[in-house]
């Protein structure tokens, strides 16, 4: 009998892993697919450390951002505010920096001023009982404004301290080889991938997205789940609000307009779906970094921005029409 | 409809292909250049500017602007991608004069050479500085308008927005002046910002001609501004009745100066700027020595001069000689 | 046996209304200790309403709960749930992209500092599925990936992991296989064994003979009998439910069957049915029975041009084709009445006059305005005349009952004037007083010379109301017989076996 119950078990791992296997696998071809096009459209250019460094710098901002959202799209929500999210957090940060603050202060501030907009994201939804979608529009338009407010509707120009070397492409020390916010979206990506594999809040996140009737009749607090969500997706945002202020130096209430639908699109480009209970870290960050190589490939071989434009667009659709091939 | 939109998914690659087909060219050197956007008439001109030297002195021009117009993040990564993609050179017009200094600096760690054009950036690191002279750009303005009025008056300035260095020189240059030369003129708001688009300077220019109902005179720092402004003004059925200098130009602009709803264009010459640019980093390049400082100069369309050829080069260049 | 088994669950005079709508009028329930009790009435009768007062989903307005002792009066599903009343519902309430563990375990993980520890929450699954002896089910596989069948077990060995005491199945045999079927009865013996009591809610009055020990009737929010089975009558325990003589129930309505107005010859859908052939006459109703799944709606849905024709041949009045769209359906006299009426039979949030003309506007319209009082007018006249219950034409659908929801789709039809009508499921989560309502309406449409195809899964109503029947089993529609030399059994047979030969 324990023999049995272990062969179940192992059973039961193996189909588990094949499955997220199967499910990453379009989303990766497709991945090594632009970088296989681009590799050979311009060798000597696109294959190059540096080149790589660059992408790998210009993804960290929707990489973070798509961490957070994949826990929402997960749960069958959407969060269309972290765009404007992520420059209220830079902006906060800025500010703080130019009023002489310490650096971590300023990090902490602007990243926690984000995570409460996602609370009362998740706040709303939960008691209001409005859609996410509704919800979060209302926080695009409001975090956005509360932004331009604080700033004066300028730039804040403030001292950026190593949040600066956050986001550089020659990082000190050399062995980092990249810059540390890259590695700080890897390990941060592990962890919540992690989290969203492991932990009660995954499966529960995963529960709601897939039938939240049933969730609630089990027992799973929904309303507590989702503010957790939300604000966490808030958090992410912070996160990625701060590295757009290193990449920056100064405070911009109007940057990252539109960045939102990057990040969904690097979420369900990886796998998500936006009806809820399907979605993995590992694909939103391979999402994001097949449109930050795109574009950086499009821009290395003198591609029209339009063309561009209309390239990332049919992926997107590209991305959810194969999706629903492989769940026939 | 179906069909259509198969012939544009196979002609997709062949598109691909054919843009990378230039990077192949022989071995002439390739300089970037780097707008802050690719839709306004302004960056049309430079680029046309930026095509005739490159053509004149067999060099490859790469034009390409930031995929968001006016995004600073989305200029940044179009300047780091001209690095990895190995360039000779870049010009480029920064969109924020702190934000782009350090893809700049990474450029010339990378043996890149960088020439700014049009806006200014806190940053030594160029070759040579290509633009309009813009605070004595807003001195013209305000000589303009102070004689306009006689010296006196209620006059208001729409600002463009913070962080861009060219429009903020042309405000105080005008400031200077106006309150410098002529003490009879009483600036009535100067703190107003029209931001990024026509729209928003619309709007805000509607808001301002509410507050200040006896305003006599009006100043826009560009484009948008002054196209925003004027259409403030026809709607409030004041345009003309007030009079107005602004800066740039457009097909829309042209017809309100001849029109007698503007009485003054500044006028700067971004096809000299572009050109200018691309002969200057040529230069370098080559090892000459260059200017660090190089002005395109400026000057005032009115009604009475608008039909003289010199000043219709600036007002309507013809581009189509450098633009396919 | 009898009288030994204590009372788990006691229930005495529960009411419940919902506005002026009294949907539980005075139940009494007595269910005991390790039997399986079978609740039996017709849709409407307030099986669904005692089941969410018991789940704990409506509160109720009077009576009394009691389980195993001590007053029961669950504040909400997941409370139920904790003191040991577990539901199965009709649509299974598992999450489909989670695993058979993670569904098994949802809302009671085992779990350290916030991280799952699987190896417990493994062993308990596996515990359950042992005991069901359903030990073959994977726990590692998605809830999606697996047969309704297997779903089935999903949810007893959730209720087994949560420490039910009473189990509650509403219908858990209508999307389940034969084979299924009995696995299912297989498990209901084994929770007997352990003690548990399963309530057994069903209108397939064999397997209630079959399953359950004991049965309480419920008619019009009422209890009104109740017994120990085997030991009744199946015609006795009908007329118990339907509160009338059978023969008031289908009212006899003389129809002569005419020419043939819709010949179907090896009809093959995407994906069902696989071959389909029959001939309709006008003024004949044919029935169609089989299974859930069996393909009968994908019939219909083939010959209305919803789904897909792979083969065969269409012949609607001399014209032949090999599947057009519902348009031209439309246009050739024919009409589809959805069986998911809240789905896709009507525009619930819309009015009774806009759902009755809306295949049909023009009519009514002049240059894209409609006009307002000829739509009324015309939709007052199918008020009346099929005795719609509504405060007038412009009263949303969604306001109305069951029963005036499917009269008002049935109006649509008639007001579109198709001679054929493809009625799926019409009686469906419709009141008694309405179903007979609705065979007398087919009783005339078909002496008015309209062409009839009736498909229900309620074997009674097509006995009692077609001139022939045909059975559908996996796909193929067998041979059709007039109704009179079929029986109850026969039909349930041959839709679970197939051609008896």
């Amino acid at each position: 009998m324990m023999a049995a119950a272990k062969q179940t078990a192992g059973e039961a791992r193996r189909g588990r892993r094949a499955r997220r296997v199967l499910a990453l696998l379009g989303p990766f071809l497709g991945l090594l697919l632009v970088v296989g096009l681009f590799s050979l459209l311009a060798p000597e250019s696109f294959l190059s450390a540096y080149n790589f460094k660059t992408v790998a710098t210009q993804t960290v901002i929707v990489g973070l951002g798509a961490v957070g959202m994949t826990f929402v799209i997960v749960s069958g929500g959407i969060d269309l505010s972290v765009g404007s999210v992520i420059a209220l957090a830079s902006v906060v940060t800025a500010l703080l920096l130019r009023d002489g603050r310490a650096p971590v202060l300023a990090v902490l501030a602007g990243v926690c001023t984000a995570g409460l907009c996602g609370l009362v994201n998740g706040l709303l939804i939960t008691r209001l009982r409005i859609v996410p979608f509704i919800v979060t529009l209302g926080m695009l338009g409001m975090a956005r404004g509360f932004a331009k407010y604080l700033a004066g509707e300028q730039k804040i120009d403030a001292p950026a301290y190593w949040l600066a070397d956050l986001m550089t492409k020659s990082p000190q020390p050399g062995w980092l080889l990249v810059a540390p916010g890259v590695w700080g979206m890897f390990l941060l990506a592990l962890f919540m991938g992690l989290v969203l594999r492991a932990t009660v809040l995954g499966t529960h996140a995963f529960a709601i997205g897939s039938n939240e009737d049933t969730a609630r009749l089990c027992g799973v607090p929904v309303a507590q789940n989702k503010v957790v969500i939300y604000a966490l997706c808030g958090l992410f945002a912070g996160l990625a609000g701060v590295m757009q202020f290193g990449r920056l130096t100064v405070g911009d209430p109007t940057t990252a307009i539109g960045k939102e639908l990057d990040i969904i699109a690097a979420v369900v480009i990886g796998g998500g779906s936006l009806a809820g209970g399907e979605g993995s870290i590992l694909g939103a960050m391979i999402g994001a970094f097949l449109m930050s190589f795109l574009a950086n490939g499009c821009n290395l071989t003198g591609v029209p921005n339009y063309v561009q434009e209309i390239i990332i667009g049919a992926i997107i659709v590209a991305a959810v029409a194969v999706d629903r091939l492989r769940h026939r | 409809m179906k069909p259509s939109v198969l012939r544009f998914l196979a002609v997709l690659p062949l598109l691909l292909l054919a843009a990378c087909g230039d990077d192949g060219a022989g071995g002439k050197r390739r300089i970037a250049v780097i707008p802050k956007g690719t839709t306004h008439e302004f960056w049309k001109s430079i680029h046309a500017g930026a095509n005739k030297a490159g053509a004149e002195l067999g060099v490859e021009i790469i034009w390409k602007g930031p995929q968001k117009e006016d995004d600073r993040d989305d200029q940044i990564k179009v300047v780091e991608d001209f690095i990895s993609r190995g360039v000779d050179g870049i010009v480029v017009a920064p969109l924020d004069d702190k934000a782009l200094a350090p893809p700049l600096s990474d450029a010339v760690r990378e043996g890149i050479p960088v020439v700014i054009c049009d806006s200014g950036v806190e940053w030594d690191g160029h070759v040579s500085f290509v633009a309009t002279d813009n605070y004595r750009g807003g001195v013209l303005a305000a000589e303009r308008l102070g004689t306009l009025l006689g010296g006196n008056g209620k006059v208001v300035m729409l600002r463009y927005q913070e962080g861009s260095a060219s429009t903020m020189a042309r405000e105080a240059g005008f400031l200077a002046t106006v309150t410098g030369k002529f003490p009879g003129i009483d600036v009535v708001s100067s703190n107003q910002y029209g931001g990024a688009t026509t729209e928003s300077s619309y709007k805000r220019g509607e808001a301002l001609l509410t507050a200040f109902p006896g305003v006599e005179g009006i100043f826009c720092p560009n484009e948008s501004t002054t196209f925003g402004m004027l259409r403030a003004l026809q709607d409030a059925g004041r345009a003309g009745k007030v009079r107005f200098v602004g800066f740039d130009s457009s097909e829309k602009l042209m017809q309100a100066l001849g029109s007698g709803e503007l009485d003054g264009l500044v006028l700067q010459n971004p096809f000299l700027m572009g050109e200018l640019s691309v002969r200057v980093l040529v230069d370098h390049l080559e090892g000459r020595s260059v200017e660090r400082r190089i002005d395109t100069g400026a000057r005032v369309a009115t009604r009475e001069n608008m039909d003289e050829p010199d000043v219709k080069a600036l007002l309507a260049p013809d581009l189509s000689a450098w633009l396919k | 046996m009898s009288g030994a088994a204590p009372v788990l669950l006691c229930m005495r005079g529960v009411k419940k209304s919902f506005g002026a709508v009294t949907a539980l009028d005075g139940v009494d329930l007595e269910v005991r200790q390790g039997e399986v009790h079978a609740l039996i009435g017709e849709n409407g009768a307030g099986k669904s309403t005692l089941m969410k007062v018991l789940s704990g989903a409506h509160a109720p307005d009077a009576g009394t709960m009691e389980l195993a002792g001590a007053p029961f009066r669950p504040r909400n599903p997941s409370d139920a749930r904790g003191r040991g009343v577990a539901m199965i519902y009709q649509e299974l309430t598992l999450a489909p992209h989670l695993t058979v563990e993670e569904n098994v375990m949802l809302g009671r993980e085992a779990a350290r500092c916030g991280f799952l520890r699987r190896r417990p929450m493994r062993a308990a699954v596996a515990e359950a599925l042992r005991a069901l002896d359903q030990a073959e089910i994977p726990p590692g596989r998605k809830v999606a990936d697996l047969g309704p069948g297997a779903r089935q077990m999903v949810e007893v060995a959730r209720a087994l992991v949560g420490e039910a005491r009473v189990i509650v199945m509403d219908e858990p045999t209508s999307s389940l296989s034969r084979q299924d079927s009995e696995r299912l009865f297989a498990v209901i013996e084994k929770l007997k064994e352990r003690g548990l009591a399963v309530i057994y809610i069903s209108h397939f009055l064999e397997e209630v003979n079959r399953v359950a020990g004991r049965f309480t009737v419920l008619r019009d929010g009422r209890t009104v009998g109740g017994g120990a089975l085997p030991g009744v009558a199946v015609a006795e325990i009908i007329e118990l439910m339907v509160g009338r003589k059978l023969e008031e129930v289908f009212p006899a309505i003389p129809h002569e069957p005419g020419e043939v107005l819709l010949r179907v010859q090896g009809l093959e859908g995407e994906p069902l049915p696989l071959a389909a052939g029959f001939e309709l006459r006008r003024g004949e109703i044919l029935g169609i029975a089989g299974l859930v799944g069996a393909g009968r709606t994908e019939m219909l849905r083939a010959l209305f041009g919803l789904n897909q024709v792979i083969a065969g041949r269409i012949t609607i009045g001399g014209a032949e084709d090999g599947g057009a769209p519902p348009r031209r359906r439309l246009a050739q006299g024919v009409g589809l009445l959805s069986e998911s009426r809240k789905e896709e039979g009507l525009a619930l949030n819309l009015s009774v006059a806009v759902n009755a003309t809306l295949s049909c506007l023009a009519p009514f319209a002049r240059l894209g305005w409609l006009r307002r009082t000829r739509q009324a007018r015309a939709a007052s006249r199918w008020i009346e005349r099929l005795g719609i219950r509504c405060r007038g034409p412009w009263q949303p659908v969604s306001e109305l009952s069951g029963g005036n929801q499917q009269k008002t789709a049935l109006a649509r039809l008639l007001h579109h004037d198709v001679d054929v009508l493809l009625l799926d499921e019409p009686t469906r989560g419709i009141d008694v007083g309405s179903k007979t309502e609705v065979y007398r309406l087919m009783g005339e449409l078909a002496a008015a010379g309209k062409a009839i195809l009736f498909v229900s899964s309620y074997v009674p109503e097509l006995l009692g109301v077609c001139d022939r029947i045909a059975v559908m089993h996996r796909g193929r529609l067998l041979k059709p017989r007039p109704a009179r030399e079929w029986s109850d059994s026969a039909i349930l047979d041959e839709a679970a076996r197939g051609a008896a030969g």
